[in-house]
């Protein structure tokens, strides 16, 4: 009766199935998953006290208040500042995975820093007698900014290209109607917490050629036909009838008559675009809306020295073939210049260097692509967004140390023109104090204070906690407005091509953090750049089906694209992505690649 | 009969090691740094919980006490006890800071707010940390020797539901005091 191989399988076996009615084996599997989660080489947030940081956003040019959730001296969490002045507390989603921004991986993270300044340093020397030394600011009005234009000042020939900042502002909060023509309120307009606080003072009529999702979010949405917002613009200034303004959008003239008859009657209104063309900004000159809904804002001071500077110049009014050297500071995003617009402006060999997040910008074109600081590296200021009533003041703090090899693009060119920059943003502050207006609003406690009750250090020290100054409002001179809007950048109507571009989604900064990445832009859940979507019936008379690759043809530009097909769309429609709307013009057609 | 023997004495020795075994060989223990008496600091100091575990002015929770707490106090001897004696000369003196295990440690990716629940809910210290005010010694701090939880947080199942801090202890008890909760709310 000696122990068999049986009996030795059946103790194994009776171990097995005991086994089984013990916490041992479900135990470590709970166990097991939760050490895999500790292999080396995952990411583990630094251990250390736990306290608040407060910076504000540079991702796109609203800049909202942030708090920072921090683990010793790493920003794990991010939220909007509650009862802040200009973002009243709300965080766009890029905004809150911004902190995981620096570790993207499509992130550019070393470039050839000194053979570019060697090249840029002979290109200057080596500059002709009718050829310019650049820099086009893609985010004007910083202080970065002028520096910039002290550096063109004091190289020969340099010229400083941005867009001209307005002198107004959009003040929704005072509006009791809004007419907006493609312009997307609901979807990154302006500061996106400003236009969700003042929503319910407002009524929202969106006149858009597709259902938006700011359509979606009106109180009326207009159906238009694509490219007629500026004969409904030009209807409501009284400048054409409204018989033709009804031939050119499909609206019924009495609709038309009763829209114009709300916007008198109920008013203070306000009439939007996605970008201000005249028309707009005539038909806000009959509504009456200057000094009400549109408001006059100073300038943010600067020190008197720094008036002696370059004059801002609009990229059109840059000779053909006269660029030999262009600096692109494309750290701070903000308005779109299409290549197809800055390659004519280059001479024969010039050089091009691109400060950048990624490659996938100007990069592409630049002989030198240069890694900058992104959010949460960078100290950098913020220029009023187009719904601030006032001037204003607040800085983008670095919270971490830079995750890469950067290369601040300030002090690049300010090195090139022999200029110091590290004390630019602290003579701004300066300027400002002197001024002793406005207040400051410190979210550390949410407490506003006159400016004139704060010491130039103190004030200094609250920009650096993340405080925002704001100017006095607007009065006197200011008060008379110049309303000029922006003209198209190509004509209207343009031979054999048979699809009119609407505008879709608001695209985001450049890069955002890998989760946003994925979802909107992997996931496409979000229209992105390289995609446009039709009509089935448009896709199939352009010979294109759903995910083919194709080519969007404009008079703009030639783009490789990803078709995608939505039957909500109207025929004879390319929904393009919106950051690109305007820079590609107003009609195109879509090709197989 | 005799051809089960072998099955039922594998499934017994399963079960007894199972049961009994392993729940004490998947912890390692670690003896706290001081022996410290809750009940003492109580009972005889009129101490309160939260004049060592206090609440920062921004509302954040400060967690365990460092040694300025301590020396406030204990900058010379108070009493005569052997673990008073220790503490002064292996901490005080030479102005080192003690390591303590913390037992309710939560993994990184997890923010809990003793605020929240203190000040909002109006919950005592008790009703997650057990009667740890009442102990007369620190017990010495087990630590999965897998996972790296602590047994506080992470403790092994039984016939009746082992409660710990862990997700599933946290919703259960917002679903009862049918508090609204969501995914952010803790893992930020």
């Amino acid at each position: 009766m000696g122990t068999t191989r049986r009996d030795l399988f059946k103790l194994l076996g009776g171990s097995a199935v005991g086994a089984l009615f013990t916490p041992a084996p479900w135990r470590l599997i709970t166990d097991t998953a939760l050490w895999s989660e500790n292999w080396p080489g995952i990411p583990r947030p630094g251990s250390g006290e736990i306290r608040m940081r407060y910076t504000n956003c540079s991702l796109c040019p609203a800049g909202c208040a942030m708090r920072a959730r921090c683990v010793g001296d790493q920003p794990v969490s991010l939220a909007g500042v509650k009862g802040h002045p200009l973002s009243h507390g709300a965080l766009c989603p890029w905004g809150i995975a911004a902190h995981q921004l620096p570790y993207h991986p499509a992130r550019l993270r070393r470039g050839p820093v000194e053979r570019a300044a060697a090249a840029a340093a002979d290109a200057i020397a080596l500059c002709g007698a009718r050829e310019h030394v650049a820099v086009l600011d893609l985010r004007p009005g910083r202080t970065a900014s002028w520096t910039y234009r002290r550096a063109m000042a004091a190289v020969p020939h340099g010229l400083y290209i941005a867009t001209p900042q307005a002198e107004w502002a959009f003040d929704l909060a005072a509006a009791r109607t809004v007419l907006s023509l493609g312009a997307p309120l609901a979807d990154g307009w302006g500061t996106p917490g400003n236009v969700f606080a003042a929503r319910n003072t407002f009524r929202l009529i969106q006149a858009d050629p597709v259902e938006t999702r700011t359509a979606g979010f009106a109180d009326a949405w207009l159906p238009i036909r694509p490219g007629s917002a500026s004969a409904l613009a030009s209807a409501v200034a009284g400048e054409i009838p409204i018989a033709e303004a009804a031939r050119q959008t499909g609206l019924a003239a009495d609709h038309i008559r009763g829209l114009i008859a709300e916007l008198h009657d109920n008013g203070p209104s306000l009439v939007l675009a996605r970008n201000m063309s005249p028309e707009a900004m005539r038909a806000n000159v009959a509504l009456g809306a200057p000094g009400h809904t549109i408001v006059g804002r100073r300038e943010t001071p600067v020190p008197e020295a720094w008036r002696k500077s370059a004059p801002v110049t609009m990229l059109d009014a840059v000779p053909d073939g006269s660029i030999r050297v262009l600096f692109i500071d494309e750290s701070a995003p903000g308005d779109y210049f299409p290549w197809s617009a800055i390659a004519p402006k280059l001479a024969n060999d010039s050089l091009v260097i691109a400060f950048a997040w990624t490659n996938e910008g100007y990069g592409r074109h630049a002989q030198f692509t240069l890694p900058a600081p992104v959010f949460t590296e960078t100290l950098d200021d913020l220029p009023p967004a187009v719904d601030a009533v006032t001037a204003v003041f607040r800085l983008t703090l670095p919270l971490i140390a830079p995750q890469a090899v950067v290369v601040k693009p300030l002090e690049f060119i300010a090195r090139l023109a022999g200029l110091p920059s590290d004390e630019a943003l602290h003579e701004r502050a300066n300027a400002i104090h002197k001024t002793a207006r406005g207040h400051v609003f410190t979210p550390g406690d949410g407490a506003t204070t006159p400016l004139k009750s704060l010491s130039a250090d103190n004030f200094w020290k609250a920009l650096h906690q993340g405080a925002c100054w704001l100017d006095a409002p607007c009065q006197g001179a200011c008060r008379d407005l110049v309303l000029a809007g922006q003209e198209p950048l190509r004509p209207a109507t343009q031979a054999g091509l048979p699809l009119a571009l609407v505008a879709g989604d608001s695209t985001g900064p450049p890069l955002s953090s890998p989760l946003t990445s994925k979802l909107y832009r992997e996931s496409n859940l979000r229209q992105p750049a390289n995609r446009v979507a039709l009509a089935p019936e448009t896709a199939r008379a352009s010979g294109v089906a759903s995910g083919a690759r194709a080519i969007l043809e404009t008079v703009a530009a030639r783009l490789p694209v990803t078709v995608a097909v939505d039957p909500g769309l109207p025929p004879d429609v390319v929904r393009v992505a919106g950051r690109a709307a305007r820079a590609l013009g107003a009609r195109g057609k879509v090709v197989p690649a | 009969m005799r051809g089960f023997l072998p099955f039922a004495a594998g499934a017994a020795l399963a079960l007894a090691a199972g049961w009994a075994g392993f729940p004490y060989f998947i912890y390692k223990s670690q003896p706290q740094p001081v022996d410290f008496s809750h009940k003492v600091h109580i009972e005889k100091a009129g101490a309160k919980c939260d004049d060592c575990h206090a609440l920062r002015g921004d509302g954040t929770y400060a967690g365990l006490p460092s040694l300025d707490k301590c020396t406030s106090c204990h900058a010379a001897p108070m009493g005569t006890t052997a673990a008073e004696k220790r503490f002064i000369d292996q901490y005080v003196t030479p102005n080192r800071e003690p390591v303590w295990h913390s037992y309710a440690r939560q993994p990184e990716n997890v923010f809990f707010s003793h605020a929240a629940h203190i000040k909002l809910a109006g919950l005592k210290c008790e009703q997650c940390h057990g009667a740890e005010g009442a102990s007369t010694g620190l017990r010495a701090y087990q630590q999965d020797r897998i996972s790296g939880y602590s047994r506080d947080v992470l403790p092994v199942a039984g016939w009746r539901r082992a409660r710990g801090m862990r997700m599933d202890d946290c919703i259960a008890c917002h679903r009862q005091h049918r508090v609204e909760n969501s995914c952010m709310d803790c893992h930020q």
